[in-house]
């Protein structure tokens, strides 16, 4: 039974990555790319991988959606006449690229069949560590107390990455900014029960890093769902300018991380050796309100944001 | 203390990043001079570290390899330091000519360039090939977000290119990275020499992480997205990009290598890799040849230069290893200068057609001087820094009678000549009418200034060669036979 379920999620992934690719048209495309993150995130869970299924689910397929389709969106208004085309262009490389990722997992197959597993010297200090830690989830423990570099810089390229996209925003102000519609009076109480509930989910997902699957990534980008929410019912309106508020949020998660990580050093412990589970909380939530920020930011095409409305 | 300036060399320039997108306009030069001047400062008490113990490791969060990640300064890494920091400084300064930090352009832009130099310090320092890979991450889109502050269409068409091989690149190397990882259990770069065993795994994951990184520093044939992106980026972000960025992916492979599989005997692979850099050096330089736009003859002379860094691994000895890294430092500080002189005859004109420059050295003669300077260097022309490394690289290829590469080294040489004077000769030719001599913007002086001062460190580099000789010498390997 489990071996047909598995079989069933890898068949519909190679063919939701098919259908993607060569999808008869782009708006199709970004559905099913949607729909191949949402069957990705099945198999991590079925791989038993619970925060990477978290993860992939609410960034890979929620947030990375969200933005394929606002940039569709905004394709429509520039070029029409790409979006009607029937079919994409296929690439002469096409199918070389093809052949040769075949070959490749073909080979990383045979390799993988040959080798004995030894079980891993990092993930075993990591279980040894743990336990001293008060930390229950291991994927935590490697992010923010074992390895907390990788987080720390994946939090700087995630800042490169909004200031990059950034550079292309440009000051664009013949956008129209999008239509508040406060006539309608069911949008207020979605709203009211919606964004409330994603506030209580991502914190939920945050504290319960700490001994289940979840963190502020995965918090972050829930959170960012509400902001992407109020954006598109024009609560949220964007602006061009990098105003205070939306600054101070970018980048809140990397100062804070930095500012704890190098203070350590003043009381003679090694950079980076956080001295607590509450400074591992502190930093998780700076991190997680800077992805959402980040992200929110990312899906509006702006360098700020401004409240409209009551 | 040691510890407090390596964490100095990121986080400076990571917290300038953050400061500069919340402090008032008018503090941002303020806050670009605190983070950038004390960078030298922290680099020299290291230098006098490592010359007397040869190596620094500091395990960070207090966790050691494999749980942790470990930073380790040896002397190749500080000297790439050097370089890095010094270009920051000297191009940063041109670059502030045209990025004034107060506007709006300087907003867009000096964040990104300080996230940049915390990625490449990062990456020099770390000794994680997971942890590589974000530094890497870091460096790639950074450099993509200065390329796309250009503006232009053409700007932003090579930054989309260099995006999308770059990640390409970036998920070979991550694969690569994955495999060794199911193999050996660690990630540390100097702990997996011992327990990376050769074999159809990893060697799979050797050639997938070589791949990637050979993409990321546009080893021909896999160049097509660097003269594009060098080509049409404002002038002091090509100078690095080309100087610096390029450079530190081609530093990880040399790592690889000669660290973590320094114990395997790897002639045909090696000679492979020389080989495309041998193509590199021809093509590269005959595509420099051809090139109608100054700026596209500089990046293309980016793709020939690079192939001299995979020489080092046929030719495989202590000489060759001193020349590819002289050689790195000699031709980062010439390009640098190319680059920057370039920027600014580009604005100056409003183009930069090799058709346009004639007479220019009567109108802009400090930026022509850097040129001619710079191009010097380039050409391996006595007493330059170029010329050090290229004369020990064939020395390296005569002790072997690798007669081959000898030829290959002196008509990379005898090309690069042939490419620079072409555009020196465009530049002194003095047309009887004077078709183009309105419009004229003279570029800021200080832009020329800095170019004018990488130039002549790079020529000073020849006059240096002792101090750089003995700390790559100290950097050397040294257990694997040619």
């Amino acid at each position: 039974m489990n071996l047909a379920v598995d079989m069933l999620i890898g068949a519909g992934l190679l063919v939701l990555a098919w259908q993607t690719i060569s999808g008869r048209s782009l708006f199709r495309g970004i559905v099913l790319f949607v729909v191949f993150g949402l069957t990705m995130a099945l198999a991590w869970a079925r791989m038993g991988a619970p925060d990477l299924a978290l993860a992939e689910a609410a960034i890979g397929a929620g947030v990375t959606g969200a933005l394929m389709l606002v940039a569709f969106r905004r394709l429509v208004r520039i070029r029409p006449d790409q979006c009607a085309q029937p079919a994409l262009r296929r690439s002469r490389l096409a199918v070389p690229v093809a052949v040769l990722a075949g070959g490749l997992v073909g080979v990383i197959g045979l390799a993988v069949v040959a080798v004995e597993r030894d079980p891993a010297l990092a993930g075993l200090a990591v279980t040894e560590a743990l336990t001293d830690s008060g930390l229950g989830n291991p994927i935590t423990g490697v992010l923010l107390l074992y390895r907390n570099l990788d987080t720390l810089l994946e939090v700087a390229v995630l800042l490169a990455a909004f200031l990059a996209a950034r550079t292309v925003f440009g000051e664009d102000e013949s956008r129209p900014p999008t239509p508040a519609r406060r006539e309608v009076p069911l949008v207020g109480a979605l709203l009211a029960i919606i964004v409330p509930l994603t506030i209580l989910i991502a914190t939920h997902l945050l504290l319960a890093g700490s001994r289940e699957p979840g963190g502020a990534f995965q918090a972050g980008a829930v959170l960012a769902a509400s902001g992407v929410l109020l954006v598109l019912a024009g609560r949220l309106q964007p602006a061009t300018a990098l105003s205070a508020g939306p600054a101070f949020g970018l980048t809140l998660g990397l100062m804070l991380f930095s500012l704890v990580g190098l203070a350590v050093m003043a009381f003679g412990d090694p950079l980076l050796a956080l001295p607590g589970l509450w400074a591992v909380y502190l930093i998780e939530t700076a991190m997680m309100l800077s992805i959402a920020m980040t992200l929110v930011l990312l899906f509006a095409g702006a360098s700020g944001l401004r409240r409209s409305g009551p | 203390m040691t510890e407090a300036l390596l964490a100095a060399l990121v986080f400076l320039p990571v917290l300038g990043a953050c400061l500069l997108l919340l402090a008032p306009a008018s503090w941002r030069a303020a806050i670009l001079l605190v983070v950038t001047v004390p960078l030298p400062f922290c680099l020299l008490p290291l230098t006098v570290l490592i010359a007397d113990a040869g190596l620094f490791e500091m395990a960070l969060a207090g966790h050691p390899a494999p749980l942790g990640i470990r930073w380790r300064l040896d002397a190749l890494s500080l000297l790439i330091l050097w370089l890095n920091v010094s270009l920051m400084i000297l191009v940063g300064l041109a670059a502030s000519a045209r990025f004034a930090p107060a506007s709006v352009e300087g907003l867009r832009f000096w964040p990104l360039w300080l996230l940049l130099a915390a990625g490449i310090h990062a990456l020099l320092l770390s000794a994680d090939l997971f942890n590589l890979y974000v530094t890497l991450e870091l460096v790639t889109l950074a450099g993509i977000g200065l390329i796309a502050t250009g503006g232009s269409g053409a700007a932003l068409r090579a930054a989309m290119r260099y995006l999308l091989l770059a990640l390409m690149a970036s998920l070979l190397y991550l694969l690569g990275v994955g495999l060794v990882y199911a193999e050996a259990g660690t990630l540390d770069l100097y702990q997996l020499g011992e327990a990376l065993e050769p074999g159809l795994l990893s060697a799979t994951a050797l050639v997938l992480m070589l791949a990637g990184l050979l993409v990321k520093s546009a080893v021909f044939p896999l160049h097509a997205w660097l003269p594009a992106a060098h080509g049409n980026a404002p002038g002091p972000v090509s100078a690095l990009l080309s100087a610096i960025v390029v450079k530190v992916s081609i530093y990880i492979i040399w790592r690889l290598w000669f660290w973590t599989a320094g114990d395997w005997q790897l002639p045909a692979p090696g000679l492979l890799l020389g080989l495309l850099g041998g193509g590199a050096i021809l093509y590269g330089s005959a595509l420099a040849l051809v090139q109608k736009r100054l700026k596209m003859v500089v990046a293309y002379s980016t793709v020939a230069q690079l192939g001299y860094l995979m020489l080092i691994f046929p030719l495989s000895n202590l000489l060759a290893w001193q020349a590819a890294g002289y050689h790195l430092v000699a031709h980062g500080l010439a390009k640098a200068a190319l680059f920057v002189a370039a920027g600014n005859i580009l604005v100056s004109l409003g183009s930069d057609r090799l058709r346009r420059l004639a007479g220019l050295d009567q109108r802009l003669p400090m930026d022509v001087f850097t040129l001619a300077l710079a191009s010097v260097s380039l050409m391996g022309l006595p007493p330059s820094g170029g010329f050090v490394g290229k004369w020990l690289f064939l020395q390296a290829a005569y002790e072997q009678g690798a007669w081959g590469w000898m030829a290959l080294i002196a008509l990379g040489g005898l090309l690069a000549a042939a490419y620079l004077f072409r555009v020196l000769a465009l530049t002194c030719f003095h047309p009887r009418s004077h078709g183009h001599s309105t419009r004229l913007r003279e570029p800021p002086t200080l832009a020329s200034l800095a170019g004018l001062l990488l130039a002549l460190a790079a020529i000073g580099l020849g006059f240096a060669s002792a101090p750089i000789l003995g700390l790559l010498e100290a950097a050397w390997p040294g257990a694997m036979a040619p």
